[in-house]
């Protein structure tokens, strides 16, 4: 029962006492009729107030109804409203949900829906849930329930296993579909032979986004290694723009700077992610290691006054604004961007987060996140018949067109269109030319501490030092292997 | 006699069913379960190693010290706050009524509504209460990003919303003191700081009691009103034992969230049993 019965009761009472203390005979009939109607008012909204259900992203009923008409998704509505029969359309009536977080863009997932409604008659819907470790643990919990939706949205490589996924996923490396894509994608989201999911959009730079027109009006140069880069934030610095955006209010966030030093950690030790799988190499005891934690570190002077709390959305906002001028980012982000403040997306560049060496500065890599199939899902054939679409011509472009590609795509044989923005085309296309690429580590081993982001939270606002940082979380990597199984 | 004696047995018999299924068994399979690596399919038998785990890795040992700094710290002022509310709220002012039930709100709204509503309030750029102590000349306290700040933020939203049943429960004990202590006390000559120390003080001692022995089994317990305003944040500055069991749990591990959980019982228990003792002893005098 909600609290405000509680304020109902507790009102009602001050009203009695207050009139208890008055013991004149002639308001007594007054005072019956008002304590019938006041009564009679709460118990009605009783009913009323306390009998409808909280909005809930948690809600165990299926989510199509309520939560898809609460987002103001623009296809959405109308979709929902329009039940015109169509003839002969495979799957018509067929009702498809989709789970996903709300940091990432959906228009392109819908543009998808849209031709899918078109040709197969399938009505998709999308659930969307919160993101960070609250949408993880409602991911996994939904999936040990059983209460999942059709499809849903998660990572892919190391994360994909703290699903259990031989339990909850469908198995679908038979599928036609399966051969267009990337061999590189399908090793991310396969497990004992078995491959779960499609790439969801395309691969992401983990790197410094940066805005090239404070750039521009300072005079200054894309670093090339470590000093160069702080040497610029200080320039930066002294002319009143915040030099780097941190966004620590989403932890998740501070982890970027750390994971995407990958590149130089594995120009120093090209095996340590092997190493690291069978236990004997550890973040602590190598020095690129600890240097990625440094690097927190190091730009914490130059991070904007309210780095602390500061969430995701204020960080799009500071970087296509110009009010921060780096920003270690997945480049993902750049949807957003496009979507918010489309005159800002050329302004808007990457590099890879630089080592000492200025010869070999290299981008690390995300896979993109996966659609994943709940293996208990109804509708098994048009989820099927909605991944051939998908991952077709048609549905790449479609995508494509409601979202700017924020990097390649991983089905072959689908080349980029040319009005791709230049971050995409420019900046990162060079490093994939070039060969200066590295995957990120939890795409090479199944080792990924859960407190990654506290940790990096914790030593980017300054309270312990790398060496600390570096060895909480091998502590951290070795908890986890532990509980997964493996001998360390 | 021995008809009697069955009579009464059967009648316990409901009231134990449902304490043991929905207490005893529970309890039981977590103590089990605490000692294991599990999955809900599968679990390995381990021993202690979890709680080993819990007590030498070091965000586990910080959430420790925090919660009986929260605990300690949120219950104590409480205590003292409300009292002194509590005689303001029975002496003879006119809007007493008025002001009971204003003091009484905060306990009334959600705890996470709080949470979130006090979150955006301590925002060091654009918070109301940075604004506020911005014209008075303080600037730009990070309340909640500020690691050795973060924790007692918290502590002082929590005593906002705390106080209000402390009050409440203050002014049954007060207004339960028989006047004629008072009026003997005031032939005698005595006055007002003089019969609040030796009248008000010593009998309003079981509400006190109460008071205390709530405060600090619920200031152990706190999970939501952190979770919604740090999430434990920043780093694990202001984690307590129930944000890192539940950080366990969201991990997957549920073995070492059900070991926390463990700990947490004994840890209440060990505080709770003899300060209880301690306080009715005390009462008793």
């Amino acid at each position: 029962m909600d609290k405000r019965c509680i304020v109902h009761s507790e009102s009602i009472a001050q009203m009695l006492l207050f009139m208890n203390n008055k013991d004149d005979g002639g308001i007594k009939e007054m005072k019956k009729l008002l304590v019938m109607i006041l009564t009679i008012v709460m118990v009605t909204s009783l009913f009323v107030g306390c009998g409808s259900k909280t909005e809930e992203p948690t809600a165990a009923k299926p989510a199509k109804t309520e939560a898809a008409k609460e987002e103001a998704t623009k296809g959405e509505t109308e979709k929902t409203e329009a039940k015109e029969e169509m003839a002969g359309l495979p799957f018509e009536g067929v009702e498809l949900t989709i789970m996903m977080d709300q940091n990432t863009v959906a228009e392109g997932v819908e543009a998808v829906a849209a031709i899918a409604k078109e040709q197969l008659g399938l009505d998709v819907s999308m659930d969307r849930s919160v993101g960070g470790s609250e949408g993880d643990n409602l991911t996994k919990t939904r999936l040990a329930s059983g209460d999942m939706t059709d499809l849903f949205v998660y990572n892919s490589g190391s994360l994909l296993g703290a699903l259990n996924p031989s339990e909850y996923l469908l198995d679908i490396s038979g599928e036609p579909f399966m051969a267009k894509i990337a061999d590189s994608f399908k090793g991310t989201v396969a497990i004992d032979g078995a491959e779960y999911g499609i790439p969801l959009n395309t691969i992401m730079a983990g790197g410094i986004m940066y805005n090239k027109a404070v750039y521009r009006d300072l005079g200054l140069e894309v670093p090339t290694t470590w000093d160069e880069f702080l040497a610029n934030c200080e320039v930066i610095k002294a002319s009143g723009t915040s030099a780097v955006i941190g966004t620590y209010g989403d932890a998740w966030t501070s982890q970027v700077t750390f994971l995407g030093d990958n590149y130089n950690v594995l120009a120093e030790n090209p095996n340590f992610a092997t190493e690291f799988e069978a236990g004997t190499a550890k973040f602590a005891t190598s020095p690129a290691g600890v240097k990625s934690f440094q690097k927190l570190i190091d730009i914490e002077p130059f991070l904007n006054l309210d780095y602390a709390v500061a969430t995701f959305d204020e960080g799009v906002d500071m970087l296509a604004t110009g009010e921060g001028a780096h920003w270690p980012m997945l480049s993902f982000v750049m949807a957003n961007v496009s979507d918010l403040y489309p005159e800002a997306v050329e302004d808007i560049g990457v590099f890879g987060i630089p080592g000492d060496n200025p010869d070999d500065q290299g981008l690390t890599i995300w896979m993109p996140n996966a659609l994943y199939v709940n293996k208990d899902s109804e509708n098994i054939d048009a989820v099927k018949a909605f991944f051939e679409l998908y991952l077709s011509t048609e549905g790449l472009d479609a995508y494509t067109a409601a979202v700017p590609p924020t990097g390649a795509y991983v089905v072959e044989g689908y080349a980029l269109p040319g009005d791709t923005m230049s971050i995409v085309k420019d900046d990162m296309q060079a490093y994939i030319d070039s060969g200066k690429t590295a995957p990120a580590l939890e795409y090479m081993t199944a080792v990924k501490g859960p407190n990654c982001p506290a940790i990096t939270q914790e030593v980017g606002s300054g309270q312990t030092t790398a060496l600390e940082a570096a060895a909480a979380y091998d502590a951290d990597c070795l908890k986890q292997a532990i509980q997964l199984g493996l001998d360390w | 006699m021995k008809a009697s004696k069955i009579y009464s047995m059967w009648f316990i018999v409901p009231a134990a069913t449902i304490f043991s299924v929905f207490f005893l068994v529970p309890v039981l399979i977590s103590l089990f379960f605490s000692m294991t690596i599990w999955n809900f399919d599968s679990f390995r038998f381990v021993g202690f190693d979890n709680f080993v785990l819990f007590f030498s890795e070091r965000s586990l040992a910080i959430s420790m010290k925090n919660t009986v700094i929260y605990a300690f710290l949120s219950s104590g002022l409480k205590v003292v706050l409300a009292f002194f509310i509590a005689i303001f709220l029975t002496s003879r002012i006119k809007s007493k009524n008025f002001i009971r039930s204003l003091v009484f709100f905060p306990n009334l709204v959600s705890t996470i509504a709080i949470g979130m509503v006090f979150k955006s309030l301590l925002h060091p750029t654009k918070g109301f209460v940075n604004t506020v102590l911005g014209t008075v000349g303080i600037e730009g306290i990070s309340w909640l990003g500020n690691p050795d700040l973060a924790l007692y933020s918290v502590i002082l939203t929590d005593v906002w919303k705390g106080v209000s049943i402390a009050t409440v429960i203050y002014i049954a004990g007060i207004v339960s003191i028989d006047q004629t202590f008072y009026e003997a006390a005031a032939i005698d000559g005595a006055n007002e700081w003089s019969k609040l120390k030796n009248i008000t003080i010593p009998l309003v001692r079981p509400a006190m009691n109460t008071v205390i022995l709530l405060s600090l089994i619920g200031g152990l317990r706190s999970f939501d009103l952190i979770w919604a305003m740090t999430g434990g944040g920043p780093g694990f500055a202001s984690d307590v034992l129930a944000s890192t069991i539940y950080k366990q749990y969201a991990a997957g591990f549920y073995g070492l969230s059900t070991a926390g959980n463990v700990i947490m019982l004994v840890l209440i228990g060990v505080i709770a049993f003899p300060l209880r003792k301690l306080l009715l002893q005390k009462e008793m005098d």
